[in-house]
């Protein structure tokens, strides 16, 4: 009893010190006033919304979880001549909702580029002093494409004209009744609508034109598609501006598609005619491609490609796709088009990945496109679940990448002579791997991108990062002679940049797709290095990975939220990460952690004036307090006359007496004898929570290094105390010695404060020598 | 400072458009006074393919700009061009800088320039038409720090130059 009491007094006498002191200088001062919880641990109650029978607060699809389905069936024909695509189709949709629905909701997302499209009303624009001829034309006097959908019927299954409302990018169906829970109604819309050229206009979907006059397709959100009804959003039916992509519910797709006759075509889905559409020579070639793992198989070559420039058939051909359980579907065609193929094992199956592009993609398309895609799917597979698909498409597409179910469009295009720079092989590298790893998130693990475009791209880019640098392993001469991939996002120390930027151009991640400022930073690399942060800094890669597998695994072929996120990376892993969300996701909070003050301490044989005017001020003596061991600061006047020695048992006299007394030779024997003492002081200017790293480098050039988990913070957010006993001494001590956090200002991240370089001295040193 | 909400909102919407890019045709140049050395600390970051191509088109088509060709010449042609097209006022007097060298980074090509005896910093002028001579879409941000402070210009075309002040 009589111990405790006196550690109780002298832990009691440290802090009273503050609270005494503080008091007699505030004199007369108001009171403090309340506040309420501003804690950076608090729990994200208010920010996520209440668990329920659809959702759990596990992050799980509840026991009610619901998705709707919409199939199609649909007669599309490419006009080649006129670039006109017209369509006739019928969805059936079911309402797996317990709600009674009293219209449908429609997407018409060409509509952004109708006459009347709203789009280009909302961007700020001034007049531009000096501009080329063809801005100016494009600006001023042309008027503007009309590519919007014509709609040329909406009728129910009995051929019934139905009433519908176009409200821009929306149309709103109306059914002769209700749709009742459980419920299916059938219905067809035929359109038709002007293609666009993408590369000129921008656009995710549309045609490229060739100096010899032919058109290289890639068509996609082509058709009336069906909005999503699910239970946070009701009908998602945010208009389309053009930057918040997709919300799409499942379905299967039964697809005819009619283009010339010399065209090749792929798309979405299982090619179910491929004897009417292949020649005898593509089908040997095909079944080859079946079983060549290790290198592509030509199905079309450049040469039989070539040939075929300057025909224009005026015959038609029908390629015919079924699709299951896909949200959407893309295709791709042209007379112009090269096409290989080859097969990768993925957990037993044989996919096949593909790849289609006109000749002024090679060599590099040739060489690389195709081995990407199948190392992607491996990569992604690892890191989510086994790719579900047979199949996953490759297009060359001049300047953009695009996703779509199974296919994509990509850039990285060599110079007319064939030859290419390395921004150009890694561009395309990188956004082959991106576009690929897609079909993983948000294809197969549906998120809503209209809302939340990290939810997709900043999965996808942090998986990206991992599968490039696979394909870095895997493929060493497609990065010769770089030794690593020399990737674009996912290292820590590259977010810095944007980290540390101007406040006003920078908002949360979880902010709406058409809200952000600097999409690229903000939608793709920063919610990408945060994972890669939590992967290797935080969690660990066996917490991470497990936890990131079973959120993939649990939403597939589904429509999760950012709660259902955040809540299964804990639910998997035990770890309370609601702080690291807080910071990193819902505010613009920065990582800025460093050394305030070191201050070294010996035990003395007495106590300080410090500790006998405390005793004396309570009108006590020291000795009322018991035994006591005593230290002092290095470099106060009282250290040179109270100072140690040696061993610190020889200054404290009531330590030795102690020991003696309580433990035996043995026991006293593997006890540790620090000789150093240190209290460490750790500041944190910057507002984000972090673990904080530290290395201790001894006199004798070893060094240790202590991570101090996060809620190390959760008592005090701007500074910490650490006292470390040390048997040697500590000559340095650095924060994050390898950049894991994204500190933005590492002035302050040594002791003692080492003369910080920049990288403009240390440059300018470099070329003195 | 409205504009350059606006513009840096177009350049961001350009360089991602969907999912990662188009072509684009960007620079950043960081600018940091340090106040000890009362020095302007400049890097420039370009595209290395975009500025080989300009630079053989202006001087030499034999130009090759890669770590693995350490050609004395190369600096010659780099310091000519950047000293046409990078002009810098202090407090409202043009300064000069020194061209201290260029370092590769994968894609991009890191030019290191410096401007010295720089007593006091509040105003600075920066105008910055690197490549804008070969490509039209050409926009060249700058990002200069003083301290804790730290603004933005961002240089297109038709507005090439800019003016930042840093009140203390």
């Amino acid at each position: 009893m009589k111990k405790i009491l006196c550690i109780l007094t002298v832990a009691f006498l440290v802090t009273d010190f503050g609270l005494y002191a503080q008091n007699q200088n505030d004199g007369q001062q108001r009171r403090q006033l309340g506040h309420t919880n501003e804690n950076k641990f608090k729990q994200l109650y208010d920010e996520f919304s209440t668990p329920n029978m659809y959702r759990t607060g596990s992050g799980a699809p509840g026991s009610a979880y619901y998705q709707q389905q919409a199939d199609y069936k649909m007669d599309i024909e490419l006009d080649d001549k006129n670039k006109k695509i017209t369509g006739s189709e019928t969805i059936t949709y079911t309402n797996n909702s317990p709600d009674v629905l009293e219209f449908l909701w429609v997407q018409l997302d060409q509509n952004r580029r109708s006459k009347d499209s709203k789009t280009p009303l909302i961007s700020s624009d001034d007049v531009k002093l000096a501009s080329s001829p063809e801005e100016f034309v494009g600006s001023f006097l042309r008027e503007p494409f009309d590519g919007g959908f014509n709609i040329t019927s909406v009728k129910d299954a009995s051929g019934k004209p139905l009433k519908y409302t176009i409200n821009t990018t929306m149309m709103r169906v109306e059914m002769p009744k209700n749709l009742a829970s459980g419920g299916k109604f059938t219905f067809s819309i035929d359109w038709w609508y002007n293609i666009n050229n993408h590369v000129d206009g921008r656009g995710r979907s549309g045609y490229e034109e060739f100096d010899d006059g032919n058109r290289a397709y890639v068509i996609a959100q082509f058709y009336p598609r069906m909005a999503v009804y699910n239970d946070v959003e009701g009908w998602q039916n945010h208009q389309f501006w053009g930057r918040g992509e997709f919300a799409l519910p499942f379905g299967d797709f039964e697809v005819n598609i009619t283009v010339p006759a010399d065209h090749i075509l792929d798309g979405t889905g299982v090619l179910v005619n491929r004897k009417e559409v292949f020649t005898s020579e593509m089908m040997s070639r095909y079944e080859k491609a079946k079983k060549s793992y290790d290198k592509p198989v030509i199905i079309v070559s450049q040469k039989e490609a070539e040939a075929k420039e300057k025909v224009f058939s005026e015959t038609k051909k029908t390629w015919k796709l079924k699709a299951e359980n896909v949200r959407d579907f893309g295709f791709a065609t042209s007379r112009r088009f090269i096409w290989d193929m080859m097969a990768v094992k993925i957990g037993g199956k044989d996919i096949m990945a593909v790849s289609m592009y006109p000749k002024e993609g090679n060599p590099l398309w040739e060489d690389w496109s195709t081995k990407a895609v199948a190392s992607t799917l491996k990569s992604y597979s690892r890191m989510t679940f086994d790719y579900p698909y047979h199949k996953a498409i490759s297009v060359h597409a001049k300047n953009q990448g695009m996703e779509y179910p199974m296919i994509c469009w990509n850039y990285g295009r060599p110079n007319p002579d064939g030859s290419y720079s390395d921004r150009v092989k890694f561009g395309m590298m990188s956004v082959i791997i991106h576009e690929v790893g897609h079909n993983f998130f948000p294809m197969i693990v549906n998120s809503d991108e209209r809302q939340w475009t990290w939810m997709d791209e900043g999965l996808n880019t942090f998986v990206q990062y991992v599968a490039e640098q696979d394909f870095g392993e895997w493929y060493p001469k497609a990065i010769a002679p770089a030794k690593e991939y020399p990737s674009r996002r996912g290292p820590a120390a590259k977010i810095v940049p944007y980290m540390s930027g101007d406040q006003s151009f920078i908002a949360p991640i979880m902010t709406n797709s058409e809200n952000i400022y600097q999409f690229g930073p903000n939608a793709y690399a920063k919610p990408a290095t945060a994972l890669n942060i939590l992967r290797e800094t935080v969690m660990g890669r066996d917490l991470f990975d497990y936890s990131f597998r079973t959120y993939s695994k649990r939403w597939m072929f589904k429509h999760p939220t950012p709660e259902d996120f955040f809540r299964t990376m804990e639910d998997a892993s035990a770890v309370d990460l609601d702080w690291f969300w807080r910071g990193w996701f819902y505010t613009t909070d920065y990582t800025d952690i460093g050394i305030g003050d070191v201050k070294k301490f010996v035990v003395s044989k007495e106590a300080n004036k410090q500790v006998k005017d405390y005793a004396e001020g309570r009108g006590a003596k020291l000795e009322d307090f018991g035994p006591l061991v005593f230290m002092v600061e290095e470099g106060t006047d009282e250290y040179n006359t109270m100072k140690s020695n040696g061993n610190i048992l020889d200054n404290a006299t009531t330590l030795k007496e102690y020991l003696m007394d309580n433990f035996s030779v043995e026991e006293r024997k593997i006890m540790k004898s620090p000789k150093f003492f240190y209290e460490v002081t750790f500041v944190k200017p910057g507002g984000l929570v972090m673990p904080l790293i530290v290395e201790y480098v001894y006199k004798d050039g070893t060094f240790e290094t202590v991570t101090y988990p996060a809620e190390i913070w959760r008592k005090n957010d701007l500074s910490v105390k650490r006292a470390i006993p040390s048997e040697k001494e500590i000559v340095r001590i650095i924060v994050d010695p390898n950049q894991e956090t994204a500190d933005i200002d590492t002035t302050n991240n040594s002791w003692p404060l080492a003369e910080q370089k920049g990288q403009f001295d240390k440059f300018k040193e470099k070329m003195k020598q | 400072m409205k504009k350059i909400v606006f513009i840096l909102g177009v350049i961001f919407l350009t360089i991602s458009s969907f999912t990662t890019t188009h072509k684009f045709y960007v620079s950043v140049t960081q600018i940091d006074y340090n106040e000890e050395q009362k020095s302007l600390q400049i890097i420039s970051r370009i595209f290395v393919d975009d500025f080989e191509a300009t630079l053989q088109d202006r001087y030499d088509s034999s130009i090759k700009l890669s770590s693995e060709n350490p050609n004395d010449k190369i600096d010659g042609y780099i310091e000519k061009y950047l000293q046409q097209k990078i002009s810098i006022s202090v407090n409202g007097k043009p300064v000069v800088f020194e061209y201290i060298g260029k370092e590769y980074d994968n894609d991009l090509i890191l030019c290191y320039l410096e401007v010295e005896g720089v007593q006091d910093l509040e105003t600075i002028e920066v105008s910055n038409t690197v490549l804008m001579d070969a490509f039209n879409e050409q926009q060249n941000i700058v990002h200069v720090k003083k301290g804790t402070q730290r603004k933005s210009l961002m240089l297109e075309n038709e507005i090439s130059q800019g003016m930042l002040k840093f009140s203390e």
